[in-house]
């Protein structure tokens, strides 16, 4: 069998396999969130003010609240199966277009963040470890400490108040400029504009990780038998660090990586919140105090999916990597 | 004698105001953009009043009328009104050549329609504020007629466009309102048209290019945004990418500040429709206290003062009596009442606790409640805080609960399942819309929010609240308004604490935001920037 087909072989099988784990967790997700207090017109009549409890019991007939819970359950995997997520009746709105408008401010943030991350992230760890117990392996542990202990909501408001307030280089918040509503290029000059604060807040956070993961895993892989191997060979100092060890120190970045990926794309509350970015932590945020299950619920699809799909990327990028590992 | 009142045209009123001075002249165009937080669920105004609608709705609705600071009717969609002498007969003449922002033209049809099939029906205030109207005749296009079954002299404070706004029959007929694509797409005969709803991000109105009153409104364009977090709406404030934020959306910590910045001014004002009230909701009808003793004592030992200055920056007012003083307007509120003090008074609590024969027992506690506070933020949080150390020295201990929202509503007004609850009320333009639903023996409905959640029962107070919204005399609807409030400072069964201010703050460059006493759920339509 050619290479090639083996590898489909195995992602068509991690795929079945990955089938009945995201029923369970469908099921798992709507019986958690029927345990939540009070449902979506609880709160619509509240924020309205005043409503009758006729009017409520309408509401919640419109909805399907009033049905049984395994009948509302049977309605929801019916749909799913069929690819509609649904309805969000607070929204008044399919989730899947909600979530869809959703996906682009949340990926350009994510993907913009896991670049900056991973890059100077290795970058930094790949600096400490070269220059180990010198002065720049201190400097770039004592920045990963910082940033890594300081509150995310706490970095994003004190580079709104330097670089907003105090120098106005870039705007507090939201994605694009409202007085101007630019088109064509501007527009995606401006996007970028607003894009560069909650980048950096986000990914100093996780620069700290792999800058940390970077360093361990280099030191790990210098001790190794092959790095000795090579040495004696006469190989340059320079070869073995990018050709060797930078490349199997690179495996756990990887892994980390991967993880992060299925986490993030699941949005940052805070981040969006401080930057009142529009990504889809935000939305879940909202929906759960809205008591909007059916967007949740979309919502937590959506992640779980990414998840199994980036794991099964994550894996065929090691057996790039790392020839040893194979799939099947 | 007929009672007639004809308002000076729109017009008139705007020439008046240029005339006032050539420094002010208002300058067309710019972009106005604002802070509306929470994102509205929908742009229904005729369908909730939530607040976030109410800061958008009406810049694209309008309604009969429009308030001034003072409470007094200015003209709207209806440009006179005639009221008969039994107050059964109330005739609108409606303001000719104005149209949908589709281009239908507005008619009485259309207030008609609102109305009955609307307001009456599905808003959520509306079946209380048109109650006693039976028909509306449409005897001509610019004429409706409100026929009532009795007099009801406060539906005159209800027809602003946050209140009943005006809606287009001819998009809303054979329609369930409730499901109507107008929800998210509404067309009004306001001064700026929809055009964007980005959720999330913004919502994006442009200049109505044929509104009706001549030469407005000023702005190009309003845009609402939605800035979650509090500290970053500071920040977009003094970074001047909004210039607009109401209903405390820059928390007050901040906002004494920025009122002591230049370029940057807070007011008070524009809140008189709504007249917001905190209070404390008791369980009357459990131990410990189903005892108005009890209740009295605690209004004597809480320092409203205290709360006001140090939780709320001194933005506030104590309360005084069941009704706000706003109320002294219309005739309506009475003097400072019994049991309401604004400083605290331990001695005189302990006396009424003494008195009623509730003792301390060996750890000098005489009574022991969960206090539940509303979860609209973190002062309430702290007013739970100090009132949970106010109650020691009389021997109150408090243990504090802080639920989201739907929890709490559940928890209060649907399984009676507290004992003490901090909570606001708007009391709104007129003690019927706002005020009634809180004490009235009708106003115990399981599941509803926001009414009698204290299950207190007066059938004497009954009738009186039936009498004051009947009594088209203005005299006698002020005495029988003192009575109930002398029964409410007896009884206590929601004990007041303080009339809420809330802030507006904004840019100094922003004109033009304080003609209506509407504030901040006004039209904009004479707001202007001067750059």
């Amino acid at each position: 069998m050619s290479h090639s087909a083996r590898r489909l072989r195995y992602v068509l099988k991690r795929l079945i396999q990955a089938l009945p784990i995201v029923l369970a967790i469908v099921i798992m997700n709507f019986f958690l969130l029927q345990m939540a207090e009070g449902d979506a017109v609880d709160v619509l009549a509240g924020e309205a003010g005043s409503a009758t409890p006729e009017y409520m019991a309408e509401l919640r007939a419109k909805f399907g609240l009033d049905q049984p819970l395994p009948v509302q359950l049977a309605v929801y995997l019916k749909n799913v199966l069929t690819f509609d997520l649904g309805y969000s009746f607070r929204h008044e709105m399919p989730v899947s277009q909600l979530i869809l408008d959703r996906m682009i401010p949340t990926m350009l943030l994510m993907v913009s963040t896991i670049m900056l991350a991973v890059g100077f992230g290795v970058l930094l760890g790949l600096i400490a470890a070269t220059g180990l117990n010198t002065w720049r392996d201190t400097a770039i542990s004592i920045f990963a400490l910082i940033t890594y202990a300081t509150p995310l909501f706490w970095v994003g408001l004190m580079l709104i108040v330097v670089f907003s307030l105090n120098l106005g280089w870039f705007p507090t918040s939201g994605m694009e400029n409202l007085t101007m509503f630019y088109e064509g290029w501007d527009r995606v000059i401006d996007i970028a504009h607003h894009l560069v604060l909650p980048t950096i807040t986000l990914s100093l956070f996780y620069l700290a990780l792999y800058t940390r993961l970077m360093r361990a895993s280099m030191l790990e892989q210098y001790g190794q038998d092959y790095v000795t191997t090579a040495r004696a060979k006469g190989v340059t100092e320079r070869r073995i660090i990018f050709v060797h060890v930078l490349r199997n120190a690179l495996l756990p970045v990887v892994t980390m990586a991967g993880v992060q990926v299925g986490a993030l794309i699941g949005g940052s509350v805070i981040v969006e919140s401080v930057f009142a970015w529009p990504g889809l932590g935000m939305l879940a945020f909202e929906a759960l105090f809205a008591r909007d299950l059916n967007l949740l619920l979309g919502i937590f699809l959506l992640s779980a999916l990414l998840v199994v799909a980036v794991n099964l990327v994550v894996d065929i990028i090691y057996s790039s990597l790392d020839p040893r590992i194979e799939v099947g | 004698m007929r009672h007639l009142c004809k308002f000076a045209l729109a017009a008139v009123a705007m020439s008046a105001a240029l005339a006032s001075g050539a420094a002010m002249a208002q300058k067309a165009g710019g972009n106005l953009v604002f802070i509306v937080q929470p994102e509205p669920p929908s742009l229904a105004g005729y369908l909730s009043t939530s607040g976030p609608i109410g800061l958008v709705a009406p810049k694209i609705y309008e309604g009969l009328f429009d308030y001034d600071n003072d409470l007094k009717i200015a003209p709207a969609l209806a440009e006179s009104y005639d009221v008969s002498d039994d107050g059964k007969t109330v005739t609108f003449k409606l303001q000719q050549g104005v149209t949908w922002h589709d281009g239908e033209p507005f008619t009485s049809a259309d207030v008609e329609f609102t109305v009955m099939e609307v307001l009456k029906k599905v808003h959520p205030r509306g079946p209380n504020s048109f109650r006693e109207v039976t028909s509306i005749d449409t005897p001509d296009e610019y004429t409706a007629v409100f026929n009532l079954a009795k007099a009801a002299p406060y539906m005159l404070s209800a027809l602003s466009a946050y209140e009943s706004p005006m809606v287009p029959k001819h998009l809303l007929e054979g329609q369930d309102p409730r499901n109507a694509e107008l929800g998210n797409n509404p067309v009004g005969t306001g001064p700026f048209k929809f055009v964007e709803w980005k959720k999330g991000q913004y919502i994006r109105l442009e200049k109505n290019e044929n509104y009706w009153k001549e030469g407005l409104p000023y702005l190009d364009r309003i845009v609402g945004r939605f800035i979650p977090d509090a500290s970053t709406r500071t920040a977009a404030m003094e970074s001047g990418e909004v210039m607009y934020g109401a209903f405390g959306a820059i928390p007050n910590i901040d906002a004494v500040r920025l009122r002591d910045t230049d370029g940057f001014s807070v007011t008070t004002e524009g809140y008189a429709t709504i007249n917001p009230m905190a209070l404390i909701e008791f369980d009357t009808t459990e131990p410990p206290f189903d005892n108005p003793a009890l209740r009295k004592a605690i209004s004597y030992a809480l320092d409203r003062q205290f709360l006001i200055d140090n939780i709320w920056f001194g933005y506030g007012k104590p309360a005084t009596s069941a009704l706000s003083s706003t109320f002294a307007g219309p005739g309506l509120y009475k003097d400072p009442m019994p049991n309401y003090v604004p400083t605290a008074d331990i001695e005189e609590a302990i006396k009424l606790l003494d008195e009623a024969g509730i003792t301390p027992d060996e750890n000098g506690v005489r009574a022991k409640a969960v206090l539940d506070l509303i979860p609209y933020g973190e002062d309430w949080r702290r007013a739970g805080e100090y009132m949970k150390q106010a109650l020691v020295p009389i021997g109150i201990e408090l243990e504090l609960r802080y639920e989201d929202v739907p929890t709490w509503l559940k928890r209060v007004y649907h399984n009676y399942d507290f004992a003490m609850n901090v909570n606001y009320f708007y009391q709104l333009a007129d003690p019927v819309l706002g005020v009634h639903r809180h004490y009235g023996t009708d106003q115990i409905r399981q599941g509803t929010h926001f009414v009698n959640s204290t299950r207190y029962p007066n059938p004497k107070l009954d009738e009186l609240l039936v009498a004051g919204a009947q009594e088209p005399d203005a005299a006698k609807r002020g005495e029988i308004y003192g009575e109930i409030q002398s029964i409410l400072a007896e009884d206590m069964p929601v004990l007041n604490l303080f009339e809420m201010e809330f802030l507006t703050v904004y840019n100094d460059k922003l004109k033009g935001i304080d003609v209506s006493g509407l504030g901040a759920y006004g039209s904009f339509a004479e707001a202007w920037i001067d750059d």
